[in-house]
């Protein structure tokens, strides 16, 4: 049987994206299985659009929506965007993977995405407005079946 | 060392000279050698620790200035 690693991607800032997803296609290029379980701010990743609006939504999770999208901000240095944007000018002129890069990859190389149902019953966010390459939608059990197999779990 | 194909990662970071390395290797046949060029230092202890985890043959680094060249071996 193949070695496993899930993560769950807790976090919605984009430098922590881009450790997890690093970690990830390296995984899947090594030949392990791997799982994602996006959560809370986690979920801003797998937004389509910036603004994830929707007339289900009350006033709170439209407030929500509006203040975390999916422009994610970085851990230190952020300065409102500024810091984002300068981290993404440097990675570009180093030639490193952008997180839209690393994203692709992961696809190709097969990572499978939990997207959690809580969270996205609290923030008001429909199956429709998150990328259509979450394979499932599921909960703490789902996530701990795979955990409990895999050799590497990781909390970013 | 003869290579059957080379992969030019020159300029990239990781993880991207793995992840292209693997997917370069998911074309080719058993047996068959790939050549990696690449710049990134950490590539040199990378290349082995990735042949340990996909089981794919580790053939040797060598040094050209700042060039790393890796070979691998798909089994």
């Amino acid at each position: 049987m193949k070695d496993k690693m899930t993560i769950i991607l807790f976090s919605g800032d984009l430098d922590k994206a881009i450790a997890a997803f690093t970690l990830a296609t390296t995984a899947a290029a090594g030949d392990m299985d791997v799982t994602i379980f996006f959560t809370f701010w986690g979920l801003n990743i797998l937004k389509k659009s910036r603004y994830t609006f929707s007339k289900k939504q009350n006033f709170l999770q439209k407030m929500f929506n509006f203040m975390s999208t999916s422009s994610l901000p970085i851990t230190r240095l952020n300065f409102l965007g500024l810091g984002p944007w300068m981290m993404k000018k440097l990675m570009k002129k180093s030639r490193m993977a952008s997180l839209e890069d690393l994203m692709a990859l992961a696809q190709q190389l097969k990572v499978k995405y939990i997207a959690c149902t809580t969270s996205c019953g609290i923030l008001g966010l429909s199956r429709e407005s998150l990328l259509d390459e979450v394979g499932e939608f599921a909960g703490a059990a789902s996530y701990l079946v795979e955990a409990r197999e895999a050799r590497i779990n990781l909390f970013i | 060392m003869k290579a059957d194909r080379t992969l030019d990662c020159i300029g990239l970071f990781c993880p991207m000279p793995i992840v292209k390395t693997r997917i370069e290797m998911d074309n080719m046949n058993p047996g068959e050698v790939l050549e990696i060029l690449a710049d990134d230092p950490g590539f040199e202890n990378d290349l082995p620790a990735w042949c340990k985890m996909s089981g794919a043959k580790f053939l040797g680094i060598e040094k050209e200035g700042n060039v790393l060249k890796g070979y691998v071996m798909k089994s």
